[in-house]
């Protein structure tokens, strides 16, 4: 058991508090601490106030003299070397096979709320099909007038648009329903990501077709071996999806289902089927091995929700967090993390830095957008003193984040798919962060 | 360097005899041939320029532009009987000036061999008309340079909106169609028995399945863990889980086995099908499944699926206020903590942990 020292000064401390660059008592502390780094104390974070000049800033460096690559040395730009541990990771033991497994978008490494490419989680059955554009085709089948078959050039003269939506595997933190587990966002919440989509409103290739009367239900299906199916309202089909072919500008990449993928915004991302080459129109849902034996959210009691679309109301932050952890010392601070809701915006993030006893309003910034991932800041001055950090999304329909014993309650711990809980990451007072479970 | 020449003209014949190289990818040659067109041309009416045109290098021979002024190094190894041949102009092209010194061609050379071999090819198949022969290739190549069919005189065809795409032919629909419904709906005809399903699951299932069923390593495990979903941990299986048995077929006909899916007949899924039934004690080991008595069979646990009540659990989703200070009396205390289980990458242990993700 690890009990927070001195936790009623910390909340008071960090509670109450104006912005700190505002606050007046805060200049002084600033004054303090400086003094404190000049005199060594405070070693990591006093590079910048080291006292002897900074080789750096007096020598001059070879990047400042010697001419670097020229304008055809990367004709397609990688990240610079120096960023080359940001990467999605696997978990080696989630799954008997790569090629049906998942890996983890690095969100610690992150901010905005655009994913790049490279960095969008993968999760399929059946390894990367690799699909010729001139191959690709998509047919519409089932209960429709005509049923119909479409090249990538006939899709490209349907009028199309441009959503940013996040994407969130149903299973994302499921490794955290019976306790805390994997150390690092990543893994605890690495099953999202946020891509603005290039594509065809669905309803206009549905319309196309000619949806008859007695058509209620979409099964898309994907070209991959694993042939992946999902049975899809058809309400929502024509509400919101949108057969995409480019994500952040870019032709989709081949792990993301290139040339083509289904965007169901909001909802769990194994319905967004990539590959994908047929919709078919039904009166009935199909009762796939996805949508029965997988993706449904067995209870306590036996019984299991099925048809759990929905991606609820979620946030975590994601910087400082395990993987990484705070490297200055105590003063002024970020605390930055992603929230995001399938029901529509999120309206309002808070945080903790006592385990939820008390709460700030973070700083929602940039773009808000619904069924998109919004950043928030939380800038403040830290103590120095462990915290137990915590935030909480409330969405526009006033949908509040759960805690895990909440969730636990009503749940049980075998569900696997939907746990939105609040998270925890304890700060020790050397800046390092665990993944921890609370009272 | 004149008789070193020569000596060298007649290896080059004697090899030349010997065989062709490999027939190398004309569209690669083409490709390759780019570097070379700052001074050479190609095709109908090639005019020369720096270099001669290339039309039927080879059938003219060397020297053979008309209207170019070779050099004179060039023209003096012409009368000393050079010819052009995969070897001759693979040595010319390594190293022009090494092979014939003081020539124009002031080019360095193609220093990879499979590169020359490329660009030789090439130029062999180019006639003297500056043409390609109508392989396929060249000629889809060809239709892509011709003028386009005019946009005016496109068909539009009659269905839909805005009139795009093509209609799907029955056989097309078939080929893709393979969803099997609850009720029975696009169930194949055919039959399949659980013997016979012993055969098929035994030599393309049970490697990554187990025998019985019970999952290799981290297989799925497809059979047991009756009455299991109440307990601490569940043992999700056809038999205790899954809901409808229309999902077996239709599944292991698209999917299995994992990495040859659609290598079944439908005869073989009806039987592997029973045979995954009576691993999980729901027929007898004489039962026959069949596409006539298929949906008689019902699974046990088909009752227990319910919608998605989510909105219903109040506490947990719809609360108009959250508390923003003093939430609770006490302090939180921390009460599990993710580095005593250790799972996660990049340390020493890779062990699995009891959590799966599907
Ligand atoms: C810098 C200009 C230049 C480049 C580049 C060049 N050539 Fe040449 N090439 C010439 C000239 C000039 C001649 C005539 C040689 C002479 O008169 O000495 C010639 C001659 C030739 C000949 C003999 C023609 C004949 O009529 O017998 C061949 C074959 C040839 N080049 C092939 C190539 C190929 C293949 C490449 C590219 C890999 C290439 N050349 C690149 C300038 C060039
Ligand atoms: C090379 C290993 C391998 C072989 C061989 C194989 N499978 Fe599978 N099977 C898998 C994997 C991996 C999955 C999970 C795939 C996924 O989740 O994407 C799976 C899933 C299944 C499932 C669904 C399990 C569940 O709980 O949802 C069934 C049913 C199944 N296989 C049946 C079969 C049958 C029948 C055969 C033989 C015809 C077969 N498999 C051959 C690896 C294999």
């Amino acid at each position: 058991m690890y009990e927070l020292k001195d936790q009623e000064g910390n909340v008071k401390n960090n509670s109450g508090k104006k912005h700190p660059r505002n606050a007046p008592q805060d200049a002084g502390r600033r004054k303090l601490m400086a003094s404190a780094i000049g005199a060594g104390v405070a070693a990591t974070s006093g590079k910048a106030l080291a006292q002897t000049a900074d080789p750096i800033i007096t020598d001059v460096q070879d990047w400042n003299r010697y001419l670097g690559d020229g304008v055809d040395a990367r004709p397609y730009g990688a990240p610079s070397p120096f960023e080359k541990q940001v990467m999605r990771r696997d978990v080696s033991w989630l799954t008997a096979d790569p090629k049906s497994s998942v890996n983890f978008t690095p969100l610690h490494e992150l901010d905005g709320i655009i994913t790049p490419n490279g960095l969008c989680f993968e999760r399929h059955h059946g390894g990367i099909a690799e699909i010729d554009p001139a191959n690709q085709r998509l047919m519409i089948n089932g209960l429709v007038d005509t049923p119909l078959v479409f090249t990538m050039e006939d899709l490209q003269r349907f009028p199309r648009e441009n959503h940013v939506y996040f994407l969130e595997c149903a299973a994302n933190t499921g490794m955290e329903w019976r306790g805390a587990q994997l150390n690092g966002c990543q893994y605890t919440h690495g099953m999202v990501h946020n891509v603005m989509y290039t594509g065809v409103p669905l309803k206009y290739l549905l319309e196309e077709a000619g949806v008859r009367i007695k058509g209620k239900w979409l099964l898309p299906e994907g070209a991959d071996p694993s042939h992946m199916t999902r049975s899809i309202p058809l309400q929502k089909g024509l509400e919101d999806c949108l057969v995409a072919f480019k994500m952040n500008g870019e032709a989709l990449r081949p792990e993301q289902g290139y040339p083509l993928r289904l965007v169901v915004p909001g909802w769990e991302g194994n319905m967004w089927v990539k590959w994908l080459r047929r919709i078919e129109v039904g009166d009935q849902p199909w009762h796939q091995r996805e949508e029965t034996s997988k993706y449904t959210d067995l209870l306590e009691d036996g019984t299991a929700r099925r048809f759990t679309w929905t991606m609820d109301v979620k946030s975590v932050i994601t910087n400082p967090s395990p993987q990484a952890p705070i490297r200055h010392g105590r003063g002024q601070m970020v605390a930055t993390g992603l929230a995001w809701s399938g029901h529509g915006k999120v309206k309002r993030v808070d945080v903790s830095v006592d385990g939820g006893r008390n709460w700030q309003h973070a700083r929602l910034d940039g773009p808000s957008l619904s069924k998109s991932v919004h950043r928030f800041y939380y800038d403040f001055n830290w103590d120095g003193q462990p915290m137990m950090l915590q935030s909480r999304a409330i969405d526009e329909f006033g949908q509040v984040q759960p805690t895990k014993q909440q969730l636990r309650k009503a749940r049980g711990v075998n569900s696997i798919y939907h746990n939105n809980s609040i998270q925890t990451w304890l700060v020790g007072n050397d800046g390092s962060v665990e993944n921890v479970e609370i009272s | 360097m004149l008789r070193s020449l020569s000596l060298r003209l007649l290896l080059v014949v004697a090899c030349a005899a010997a065989g062709a190289p490999a027939v190398a990818d004309v569209a690669k040659g083409e490709k390759l041939y780019r570097q070379c067109q700052g001074c050479h041309s190609i095709g109908p009416d090639a005019p020369n320029g720096f270099g001669p045109q290339l039309n039927g290098v080879f059938e003219r021979g060397p020297g053979g532009a008309e209207k170019y002024s070779y050099s004179a190094a060039f023209n003096r190894a012409v009368k000393q009987g050079m010819r052009w041949t995969d070897a001759s102009l693979d040595e010319f092209l390594t190293a022009p000036l090494n092979y014939i010194p003081e020539t124009r061609m002031a080019y360095p050379g193609v220093k990879n061999r499979e590169d020359r071999q490329e660009i030789i090819a090439y130029l062999k198949l180019v006639g003297p008309d500056g043409e390609l022969p109508e392989t396929e290739k060249v000629k889809a190549n060809r239709k892509r340079k011709q003028p386009r069919p005019l946009a005016a005189e496109a068909e539009i065809p009659a269905h839909g909106v805005l009139h795009l795409g093509r209609v799907a032919l029955p056989e097309e629909i078939a080929a893709w169609d393979i969803d099997i419904r609850p009720d029975g709906q696009g169930l194949p005809e055919g039959s399949g028995s659980v013997i016979d399903g012993t055969d098929v699951y035994e030599s393309g299932c049970a490697a990554c399945h187990g025998i019985f069923g019970e999952g290799m390593g981290r297989w799925p495990v497809l059979a047991g863990g009756h009455d299991t979903l109440t307990d601490d941990r569940p043992e999700k299986t056809i038999g205790s889980y899954w809901p409808y048995l229309s999902t077996v077929f239709d599944y292991v006909r698209r999917a299995m086995p994992f990495g040859n899916a659609r290598s079944l007949s439908d005869d073989d899924v009806y039987a592997v099908t029973a045979y995954l039934l009576y691993l999980n004690d729901q027929v007898d080991e004489d039962f026959v499944l069949t596409s006539e008595n298929f949906t008689s069979i019902r699974l046990p646990n088909e009752g227990n699926f319910i919608t998605d009540t989510r909105l219903a659990e109040v506490k947990t989703t719809v609360a108009s206020d959250p508390c923003m200070t003093d939430c609770f009396d006490e302090p939180a205390v921390v009460t599990q903590r993710a580095r005593i289980l250790d799972v996660t990458p990049d340390k020493d242990t890779d062990e699995g942990s009891s959590a799966t993700i599907d």
